[in-house]
């Protein structure tokens, strides 16, 4: 048992937990706090994968920003601190054996070893690998993120807007 | 070279020497790291509440507190902590009590994880990370959540009006807050704190001290006005405001969780203009003496360490002096502000900077 | 006072109404305490979003009968009720008052007491812009223009204790004349203190009137134009910052105020920002005229032979004067007894919050306080 491997299991237990008050928690809000633990919880994973450029940046967009969508949403809607949300409903048996399927061949890739899933290349330094890269070879996806954030704005804007 | 890393280090090889197993003195080491830290944020959090008490009072023609613990009243931030721990817990009856209590939490939570990578002295880090400064941004973004959560819990309208208020004007700002770093960061090549100070050698045409703040005059007015909105102090209080409509979003709280929120608040402040010194007043570097007895490095760095309080400090100055002068600021003029002014002059500065770093390297 | 909409109870602080196919309204409750309001005033805010739409205010909190406590109290019984109207200007309201019994009978005031009059009552006019000054500062954030403004008002309410031994409803003047002469040293002193004063205001400017996110927050808000002021029946700086040039110390001179030499500040921009000039210039209009009134301020008595009983002749009066926030009328009428038959009192601050429903409407709930603030109320004359 390594350092790495009892951090790695205190860190996935907390985050699955956090993700099953999400998805299982009946008050909204409460659900929403623990999807704020649940990203964080993941952004300590990507640490551990020595990816911390990315781990730095889910915190400061997924919880710094989303996440405070989020709880705007739910806070301007009105009465909904008395709404419980339905956690059973009627795709239960079929999301179910979907989410089995998946399960069984998250396993079986993890026991097999896919090759292009085998362990990145330990970089001394992320960032400048990263920003090379979507400059570079990724530019065009990169580029058309943008654009697509671009839109999302302009939309949203004239939605909101009132004549 | 004496750095804590390399202390910490030479701590962990001896413990495996004598067999410790090596969750022990990893405990040890945080447990150290986090009381010197709290004790820290504990002390300067006092001193600043009674230095703003009196920067106020000399302002406004008073003398502020003069008389609790004799000299100018310099207990006197100790009395209110202990009034304010006296002080009867109240949760409102409808409020959802973990959110509630969680709240104060999660904020002075996020104030102190921001102080790891802070550049005390030369190699006096708790850690260097090497995207240390891109750390504590992300870190203080969680401030906001924690102060959502406070208003949402608190079963108020006033309080939850104003925490969205609070989380609009912190989530606007933070990007004019961003970019305006970058500038920095592109001189530097490195996001890594201690890194940055070390690139602030050297001087600016043989007699200014090589301090960023002397290209990037403009990323620091920008990243200073910004520092101001997210540490929601006058002019950009309206989320603290008690003659605006909406009172704000801790109103519901009182004695010690209050205590955490004020202390967090402060905590920030210290945070916001330590990275301000870091990037664009040279950190800790100043002029030392070898102190007889000791060694030169030992002196540096005791120097090292009371420039980077001045030069925080006197910052500090400056946010109260401005809170002490200024009115507020109306909500949309806020916003205004932010998104009109502040973005396109830190672009421009970001596409100044990268241009001058190429051409030139 | 529209109340109509009074269905909500007292004590509600919010409603959400849905109503049909509009957006979504919100009510809010501001006071009765609340910092801003400055007295027991309650305004209801009707919200769409951040604009408000409408503006109910309900007075009354700090009704005291005043009119009719008067109608059981003979004429010199009165004047300490006119101190607690209008409490931050009591003298103003003394003078109202004297002035309006006095015509009523046709008394002459020796020329001395009238340049007490004067001189006391815009000393108060200074005072009482003074604090208002400071406390709209605070109200927008502003710590520290409150604690110039009140290091000046103390100046101000140590000269009036020591000619009346009070520090704010002062019940000083007299029908006929004043209570007592000027205490020796105090002419001194108030000649000092305007000394002293009149480097303040360009303080005050360097504070506030020339920090521009001062000017950003009340320009343009809360405008009430020309028209609409007049038949609103507004008075005082709320006329004069929609570019009507009109004082009853000018227009309609009482007491020796047409010996004066001064100007009247009129600014046209009709907005919040206009007020706050319109005010700031009377307070140096104010020690120009004091500064007059000293230099001619003749000895002799400080109030004339008066009967023991102040019975005026059958009658009626209405007198009007220059209170700092307005026309201060007194209608009286008299039966020839000493108790007056009827008292009314016109209310500056009453009038003028009258128009504040149209002055909010359109603008941001956080422009309510600014608003508010620049019509200057005082509840004690508003509810009487």
């Amino acid at each position: 048992m390594t350092i790495q491997l009892g951090i790695f299991y205190i860190l996935a237990v907390f985050t699955v937990w956090a993700a099953a008050v999400v998805v299982l928690g009946k008050n909204i809000v409460r659900a929403a706090v623990a999807l704020i633990f649940t990203f964080c919880g993941m952004a300590a994973l990507y640490v551990l994968l020595d990816a911390e450029f990315l781990a730095a940046v889910q915190v400061l967009i997924y919880v710094g920003g989303i996440t405070i969508l989020l709880l705007f949403a739910i806070m301007l809607t009105s009465r909904i601190s008395s709404a419980t949300a339905r956690v059973i409903n009627d795709q239960v048996v079929l999301s179910a054996i979907a989410a089995a399927g998946i399960l069984v061949g998250l396993i079986y890739a993890a026991m097999r070893g896919i090759p292009a899933l085998s362990g990145p290349p330990r970089l001394p330094e992320t960032t400048p690998f990263l920003g090379r890269a979507l400059l570079t070879t990724y530019a065009l996806p990169f580029e058309v993120a943008s654009i697509l954030l671009l839109a999302g704005m302009v939309g949203a804007i004239i939605l909101a807007r009132k004549e | 070279m004496i750095t804590f890393a390399r202390l910490s280090e030479q701590f962990y090889a001896l413990t495996a020497q004598w067999g410790i197993p090596w969750i022990v003195p990893t405990l040890v080491v945080m447990g150290i790291v986090v009381g010197v830290i709290v004790a820290y944020i504990a002390v300067a959090a006092m001193f600043l509440i009674w230095w703003e008490r009196k920067i106020s009072a000399h302002i406004q023609v008073r003398f502020g507190p003069m008389r609790v613990g004799g000299w100018h009243g310099w207990a006197q931030s100790i009395a209110d902590g202990i009034k304010l721990l006296l002080k009867e817990d109240i949760i409102p009856a409808r409020a959802d009590k973990v959110v509630f209590v969680l709240a104060p939490m999660v904020v002075f939570a996020a104030s102190l994880a921001t102080y790891v990578t802070i550049p005390w002295a030369p190699g006096l880090i708790v850690k260097d990370l090497n995207i240390g400064l891109l750390y504590m941004v992300a870190i203080s973004s969680l401030t906001v959540v924690g102060i959502v959560m406070a208003g949402w819990s608190s079963n108020n309208k006033y309080a939850t009006l104003g925490a969205m208020r609070s989380a609009a004007q912190a989530v606007s700002y933070e990007v004019p807050l961003v970019l305006s770093l970058l500038g920095p960061v592109m001189l530097a090549g490195t996001m890594s704190m201690g890194q940055l100070v070390e690139a602030q050698g050297g001087t600016w045409f043989g007699f200014l001290p090589g301090w960023f703040v002397f290209p990037q005059a403009v990323a620091f007015l920008v990243y200073f006005v910004c520092a101001l909105a997210e540490c929601n102090r006058l002019p950009f209080d309206i989320p603290e405001a008690e003659s605006e409509l909406v009172a704000g979003f801790h109103v519901e709280y009182s004695g010690m969780r209050f205590a955490i929120f004020f202390l967090a608040e402060y905590a920030n402040m210290v945070v916001v203009a330590a990275i301000a010194t870091t990037l664009f007043l040279g950190g800790w570097r100043g002029p030392w003496l070898p102190i007889p007895g000791l060694p030169a490095e030992v002196s540096r760095g005791l120097f090292s360490l009371v420039w980077f309080q001045v030069k925080v400090y006197f910052l500090i100055f400056v946010m109260m002096w401005l809170r002490w002068t200024l009115n507020r600021l109306r909500v949309d003029q806020l916003m205004d502000f932010a998104w009109k002014i502040l973005l396109p002059i830190a672009f421009a500065n970001l596409i100044i900077t990268g241009l001058v770093v190429t051409i030139w390297k | 006072m529209d109340t109509r909409e009074a269905p909500i109870p007292v004590g509600t602080t919010v409603m959400m109404e849905r109503t049909g196919e509009t957006m979504e309204e919100m009510y809010v409750n501001m006071g009765p305490q609340h910092p801003s309001t400055h007295g027991v005033l309650r305004l209801m805010l009707k919200l769409d979003g951040e604009v408000m739409t409408d503006c109910i205010p309900y007075v009354g909190y700090l009704h005291r009968c005043h009119e009719k406590i008067a109608e059981n109290r003979t004429y010199p019984q009165v004047v300490p009720y006119t101190d607690r109207l209008d409490y931050l200007a009591s003298m103003s309201m003394n003078f109202g008052y004297v002035v309006a019994v006095e015509r009523l009978m046709g008394q002459k005031v020796p020329e001395r007491a009238e340049h007490m009059r004067v001189i006391l009552a815009e000393l108060q006019r200074i005072a009482s812009h003074l604090l208002w000054l400071g406390t709209f500062g605070l109200d927008l954030g502003n710590f520290t223009i409150f604690i110039y403004c009140f290091r000046e008002r103390e100046m101000i309410l140590d000269l009036f204790e020591a000619v009346s031994g009070q520090r704010l409803n002062y019940s000083f003047y007299r029908i006929g004349g004043m209570a007592f002469d000027f205490p020796d040293g105090w002419l001194d002193n108030c000649r000092a203190f305007l000394e002293w004063f009149k480097p303040r205001i360009p303080e005050y400017d360097a504070l506030v009137t020339d920090n521009i996110l001062f000017q950003k927050r009340l320009q343009g808000v809360g405008v009430l134009d020309a028209k609409r002021v007049v038949d609103w029946g507004l008075s005082g700086p709320m006329l004069r910052a929609s570019g009507i040039s009109y004082d009853l110390r000018r227009n309609d001179p009482y007491s020796i105020y047409d010996r004066f030499d001064f100007v009247v500040p009129v600014f046209d921009t009709c907005d919040v920002w206009a007020r706050f000039l319109v005010r700031r210039q009377e307070m140096l209009e104010s020690v120009k005229i004091i500064e007059q009134a000293l230099d001619q301020l003749p000895a002799g008595e400080i109030t004339a032979k008066m009967p023991k009983t102040i019975k005026p002749p059958a009658g009626q009066v209405y007198a009007r004067t220059e209170s700092p926030r307005g026309e201060l009328g007194f209608y009286l009428v008299s039966d020839g007894s000493p108790k007056p038959y009827r008292y009314k009192v016109r209310s500056p601050a009453f009038c003028n919050l009258s128009a504040l429903p149209e002055m909010m409407k359109g603008y941001l709930v956080a422009d309510a306080v600014a608003i508010l603030g620049s019509v200057d109320i005082v509840l004690g004359e508003i509810d009487r």
